[in-house]
């Protein structure tokens, strides 16, 4: 153990924190925009690739499986880049959420998607029947049901992206892990700099699995009525 | 995008399958045990085990490889790049198992244990004959969803140096300046990787569908 | 002098692949008139219900409701399936009210929404209705805490609710204890004795002989046997009908 933490100090580990909880607020802020972003556009794909309309059905099929099938990073790594080699040249916090919401939108259109296939049948033959349109139907009917079966997975997912901004490291945006490992590098406290990363990461995502499951159970519950 | 720049690319394809699939063994090997030892009616294995689950599944990827290769590496014993991404994709995997494995369980009716019981099954006859089959059905196709899951993941070796495919990818990017078109081959190329899988995990469904049926 | 008919079926037909259900079907419901079809099951009854407001599309023949003709086998333009849902009220087997919202709400939408009535009016009629089968004071209850039988009493009046001229009942009392649905029969009941249309898909022969005024037999996708309701349940006449009713008294 002690060579793992090198002499590291208290003081030491004080004197990182600052920078850390920095790093913590670019995570955060990272995660929160591709989830403003990425869920209504996983919104729109879910109703893209069930619409009549060919074009857009087959433009959606392929953003979501693009965005489901490469990686995330190099995802990150195109938009970061590559895109500047096209002749648009973009910062790293908008590179990153820009790939990271378009990641979480592939992927939660798949989780919506599912959410609104879940509604029983009878309730689109139910506003048929009552001569609804089917954008009623859909506002009214089918997407309050169909969200509500999301959610959990939702929230699960939001964990996932909190976790996968650590990819941001890549492009050098000064999150969690690239203060770790600058800090690591610097004073050769690799151990236990990344150590005190991972209590953030710890400190966040234990707590929101038992909101998950409690979530789990709760729209379990509301099935069952 | 000239030959050479694409034969270099592919050449990182092998290094990629190996991360992943050695990962993956280990990971399902390791993962039964420890899916054992969640269920286990000893309190403390129990909860040292959920603790360990929990834990490692809370920590992102990038920052396990980062533990191993530059945390451990620097103090105490000094593994390859690829060698701790092995380590490190095969820990995460092995939880992932832990927990796929423990779903397929989940799934079994309460019944086959009352089955079982009331034939005076011993415990052994019970996991062999009984349960990890019927587990088995279930966890396979998860399984086969996780270890795409973990080739898109595997990508993160590059950033200890593995020379799999996104290293190899951004290193011709950088050199050559076209990282769009080297990129978009990249990710297309996972994609393609991941295909094969979903393929044998359809296969694999239908076999077991076939021999375990209801 | 004969006053035309408010639901007029000719010679539907439907298929699913290869498998006929309907069979060059006809049917006619006067208005005010109660019509129950009853058969066994896989007789194609539910599906021709299911083809008068188009939840199922007839391969060929014409539905008209009200005076609206709708040509099967062709793409119906939107307006058209409005129009004809506009006049039919539907009321399913599995009830299918919206668990999400309160009984009030399940009642008051569909008006809000389709006759673009005010929040208040639709409020104001739903209750109307909802005391008129009885529920008044469920009002404010979500419909997972209603019982089957009340469930469906809400869906009825969800359904009057939009001023429908034909009311269609797809197996309402199917899915439900048989004292539940002696609670839904009633309410039916009470409904014809109001003059209301309706064209019930059923398998209480009670409901199908004393309530109604025509009765239908289907077997095979066919209408095999078609009258008055008590002469048709008293005394059928082809082989296949004997052999069905004898089936449903032995029970």
């Amino acid at each position: 153990m002690d060579a793992l933490l090198m002499g590291v100090t208290w003081e030491d580990i004080r004197s990182w924190l600052p920078s850390f909880w920095s790093g913590f607020l670019v995570s955060v802020r990272i995660t929160l925009v591709s989830l403003a972003i990425g869920i209504p556009m996983g919104f729109l794909f879910a109703l893209g690739v069930q619409v009549k309309n060919r074009g857009v059905r087959y433009l959606c099929l392929l953003l979501v499986e693009v965005g489901r099938g490469a990686p995330a990073l190099v995802l990150l790594q195109f938009v970061y880049f590559g895109l500047p080699s096209a002749g648009l040249s973009i910062g790293a916090f908008v590179a990153a959420c820009t790939a990271i919401s378009f990641n979480t939108g592939a992927y939660t259109s798949e989780i919506i998607r599912s959410g609104l296939a879940a509604v029983p049948a009878g309730q689109n033959e139910a506003v048929m029947a009552l001569g609804m349109t089917r954008w009623d139907g859909l506002r009214f009917v089918i997407i309050p049901q169909g969200v509500r079966v999301a959610i959990p997975a939702l929230l699960g997912f939001a964990i996932l992206v909190f976790q996968g901004t650590s990819l941001c490291f890549a492009i050098a945006v000064p999150e969690l892990i690239s203060r770790a490992y600058d800090i690591g590098s610097m004073q050769f406290f690799y151990f236990p700099a990344l150590g005190v990363a991972g209590i953030f990461y710890v400190a966040i995502c234990i707590p929101a699995s038992f909101i998950v499951s409690w979530a789990e159970r709760r729209a379990g519950a509301y099935s069952q009525r | 995008m000239t030959i050479d720049t694409a034969l270099y690319i592919l050449a990182g394809l092998p290094i990629t399958i190996a991360v992943t699939g050695l990962a993956l063994i280990f990971g399902a090997i390791i993962g039964f045990p420890l899916m054992l030892a969640a269920q286990s009616t000893f309190a403390p294995l129990r909860l040292l085990t959920v603790g360990i689950i929990s834990l490692v599944r809370s920590v992102p990827p990038i920052l396990w490889l980062f533990l191993i290769f530059f945390g451990l590496g620097s103090g105490l014993i000094t593994l390859s790049a690829f060698s701790a991404a092995v380590v490190a994709f095969g820990l995460i995997a092995a939880v992932n198992m832990a927990e796929i494995y423990r779903g397929g369980m989940v799934a079994i009716h309460h019944g086959q244990y009352e089955a079982a019981t009331a034939l005076n099954f011993s415990k052994y006859r019970l996991y062999c004959d009984i349960l990890i089959p019927q587990m088995m059905r279930v966890s396979i196709p998860s399984a086969a969803t996780y270890a795409i899951g973990l080739l898109k993941d595997s990508a993160v070796a590059s950033t200890i140096g593995v020379a799999e495919l996104a290293f190899r990818g951004n290193q011709v990017s950088l050199q050559t300046y076209r990282g769009l078109e080297v990129y978009a081959v990249v990710g297309l190329l996972y994609i393609l990787l991941s295909l094969p899988i979903a393929a044998l995990s359809r296969e694999a469904e239908h076999h077991l569908r076939a021999k375990v049926s209801r | 002098m004969k006053a035309s008919p408010v639901v007029k079926l000719q010679g539907i037909c439907k298929s699913y692949g290869s498998h006929a259900v309907l069979k060059n079907v006809d049917l006619e419901v006067q208005a005010g008139e109660v019509l129950a079809i009853i058969g066994p099951s896989g007789s194609g009854k539910s599906t021709l219900l299911r083809c008068i407001n188009y939840l199922e599309r007839p391969d060929s023949g014409v539905v008209a409701v009200n005076g609206l003709a709708v040509q099967g086998g062709t793409e119906p333009k939107r307006n058209e399936l409005f129009l004809l849902r506009r006049s039919l009220g539907m009321v399913f087997q599995s009830f299918n009210l919206f668990p999400h919202m309160s009984v009030l709400q399940n009642v008051s939408l569909p008006q809000q929404r389709v006759l673009r009535r005010s929040r208040a009016e639709a409020d104001k009629v739903s209750m109307q209705l909802l005391d008129r089968v009885g529920l008044a004071d469920k009002a404010q209850q979500y419909p997972g805490r209603c019982s089957g039988g009340q469930q469906q009493r809400i869906a009825i009046a969800r359904a009057l609710a939009l001023d429908p001229k034909v009311m269609l009942f797809d197996e309402p009392t199917s899915a439900l204890d048989p004292e539940l649905g002696l609670e839904v029969l009633a309410v039916m009941r009470q409904l014809a004795e109001s003059g209301m249309t309706m064209i019930v898909v059923t398998h209480e022969m009670g409901f199908a002989e004393n309530v109604s005024d025509h009765a239908m037999i289907m077997a095979d996708g066919r209408v095999i046997e078609y009258g008055a309701s008590r002469d048709v349940i008293r005394s059928p006449k082809s082989e296949r009908a004997i052999r069905f009713l004898r089936a449903v008294n032995e029970r």
